[in-house]
């Protein structure tokens, strides 16, 4: 009798149990992280024109910056590299769980 | 000595180190290390990845783009730095335990298929051409302005020094050293700005945050308002072209085939951290250029109208140092580390472009029985060849270098990116869907300066600096669709990426 065929082993959306979910986990929350504030904030920036919020995100100056020049000039790519020191500092604790892990599995 | 003659003499100490350095390096190479090539820390591989990635676009086009438009230039920063983030998380360690280096070899492997990996590396040598006719526009604005000559003419300069260089290197064996290159990069960069911010009485000492100043100057003083959001452009521009640029950064071929000077791949991640703050510290500074330029234009007087802002911008960081004032040598200085990062860039694209010309093209394809000689010479004719074929395009330059080099981006986000992403995150990707997916890829990429003036929507849809937006997820779901129709591929590759790719600590 043939068994029935494996299928659809590594996929992003359906990662499987072990250091792939977890690693899938933080992929997805860096890259949630990425976007809501890279995209995110441009919406948020047009939708807020002509209002007072808008007024707010262009007039504010930090750095004698206006806000939201400061943010996309210079916190986002401080931010990329806070979201790139967060994942490593995760993967490398996932990776050392799993490795410990898969070591006792071979006692 | 005047400002041109310092130039042209701290451009030859520069490029003179470099090869003084690389023979050092080789005699001590072959001693000290073993495979793999030198040992450099995470720092180390990050200054690699950093110098790796710097460009007549970040030197030059960065600052000019800003100069000429605004708060929508800050989507080249935002889409050149954001892109190494998708770039470590979804596929920098994967590609690693993968073991394949060059996109062709990569997508040869994983999809089974001579013509897919005939296809990218056509790709890959298009996007290295497109590439380099930015550099090539660079260096020629540097020639021209270093000996006092016509663009032409400068870029006909350009690309014998090049071409002259890559021989003279190739034939001693010159590796490059990076570390010290971004070094050079960087302090000719920063320091020249520095200077500028304290001539201008701003705070000098990091002028990343000093500008600011400047910007209430221009805005009080002129009513030059620099920072308004979306003011010329669309917020669907805006965020198409971020995007294009981000995925490119993650399909990049010379990009991606960085991951593998680092001995594991615990180090390669952290390394992207360091790349990307080095990077990140060209950044934070171009626009600075930029405003400094602006400011200074409009206390002389000079009127900003389209056409000669455009003529001017991808020169006006060294525009922004003659006409503050700056040391000969100073300016000498900034001309010198813009032109060395287009003239690295150019020679490790050309180089790369050849190898694949002869490699993949010569060797795997039409002549597999080809003779180690006969491939040599395929490679150095292909260095000619793909030189000719940038000087041409450059002669005669489509766009400003931030625009051509955001089309080289488009075609990797087009193509590669969704090729690598789903060649590793998706089992079920076969050859079909990889080569309908390329096809897609190319032709969204196209589609505006083919197709705009039959079909006016694909215009705003895919423009050509900015086509990844619509363009990538169309691809993907073309590759999804065209492989679920097709029969999967062969068990031993699915097996191969769930224990060896992924399952490497199940």
């Amino acid at each position: 009798m043939s068994r029935p065929e494996k299928t659809a082993k590594v996929n992003l959306l359906r990662p499987k149990e072990g250091h792939m979910r977890d690693e899938v986990h933080i992929i997805l929350a860096i890259l949630f992280g990425w976007g809501v504030c890279t995209f995110g904030f441009q919406f948020l920036v047009y939708a807020c024109r002509g209002t007072g919020a808008g007024s707010l995100l262009t007039r504010l100056t930090l750095f004698n910056l206006p806000l939201h020049f400061w943010f996309t000039g210079q916190l986002l790519p401080l931010w990329f590299i806070v979201l790139c020191v967060i994942f490593n500092i995760y993967v490398d604790r996932i990776t050392e769980y799993h490795s410990r892990r898969r070591d006792r599995s071979y006692e | 000595m005047n400002d041109s003659s310092w130039s042209i003499f701290v451009v030859l100490l520069v490029l003179l180190s470099f090869i003084l350095v690389g023979l050092r390096q080789k005699s001590r190479e072959s001693q000290e290390y073993g495979f793999g090539g030198r040992y450099t820390g995470r720092i180390g591989g990050g200054a690699a990845i950093a110098s790796n990635w710097m460009s007549a676009a970040s030197l030059m086009g960065l600052a000019g783009i800003i100069y000429l438009r605004g708060y929508q230039g800050l989507a080249y920063v935002i889409g050149w730095t954001g892109g190494y983030v998708l770039l470590l998380v979804l596929l920098a360690s994967q590609i690693r335990r993968f073991g394949k280096f060059t996109t062709p070899e990569f997508v040869g492997e994983r999809y089974g298929s001579p013509a897919a990996r005939l296809m990218a590396a056509v790709i890959a040598i298009a996007i290295s051409i497109i590439y380099c006719v930015a550099q090539f526009k660079g260096i020629g604005l540097i020639f021209a302005f270093m000996f006092d000559i016509g663009y032409e003419q400068g870029v006909i300069y350009g690309a014998l020094a090049v071409v002259s260089y890559l021989v003279v290197s190739g034939a001693l064996g010159v590796p490059r050293n990076q570390q010290l290159q971004y070094l050079v990069i960087c302090v000719a960069f920063i320091v020249p700005l520095m200077w500028l911010a304290r001539k201008l009485g701003y705070f000098w000492l990091l002028p990343q945050f000093g500008y600011g100043r400047a910007l209430t100057d221009l805005a009080r003083e002129f009513r030059i308002d620099f920072t308004l959001p979306f003011a010329g452009d669309s917020l669907f521009e805006w965020c198409a072209l971020c995007f294009t640029l981000m995925v490119g950064t993650g399909g990049l071929p010379h990009v991606l085939s960085r991951f593998y000077t680092v001995p594991n791949v615990r180090d390669a991640r952290w390394s992207v951290v360091w790349g990307l703050f080095f990077i990140a510290l060209i950044y934070w500074s171009a626009p600075a250029f930029a405003v400094f330029g602006r400011l200074l234009e409009a206390r002389q007087g000079i009127v900003f109208t389209p056409g000669t802002a455009r003529a001017a911008a991808d020169v006006i960081a060294l525009k922004t140092a003659l006409m503050a004032g700056l040391p000969g040598w100073l300016v000498g200085m900034l001309a010198a580390g813009a032109l060395s990062a287009a003239f690295f860039t150019v020679a490790g694209l050309l180089m790369t472009g050849a190898a694949s010309i002869s490699h993949d093209l010569y060797y795997s394809f039409m002549n597999p029985r080809a003779s180690e000689t006969a491939r040599m010479q395929v490679a150095k004719g292909g260095t000619l060849v793909l030189a000719a074929l940038v000087l041409l395009v450059a002669l005669n330059p489509p766009g400003l270098i931030a625009e051509i080099t955001a089309v080289a981006f488009a075609l990797a986000g087009n193509t590669i990116f969704p090729l690598f992403l789903l060649g590793i995150w998706w089992d079920r990707a076969n050859r079909y869907g990889a080569i309908a997916g390329m096809v897609t890829g190319v032709l969204c990429t196209v589609a505006q300066p083919l197709l705009g003036g039959v079909l006016p929507g694909l215009t705003s849809y895919f423009p050509v600096t900015a086509s990844a937006l619509c363009g990538a997820p169309l691809v993907i779901c073309v590759m999804i669709a065209v492989s679920l129709a097709t029969p999967a591929p062969p068990e031993e590759m699915r097996r191969f990426l769930e224990q060896e790719v992924h399952g490497h600590l199940d």
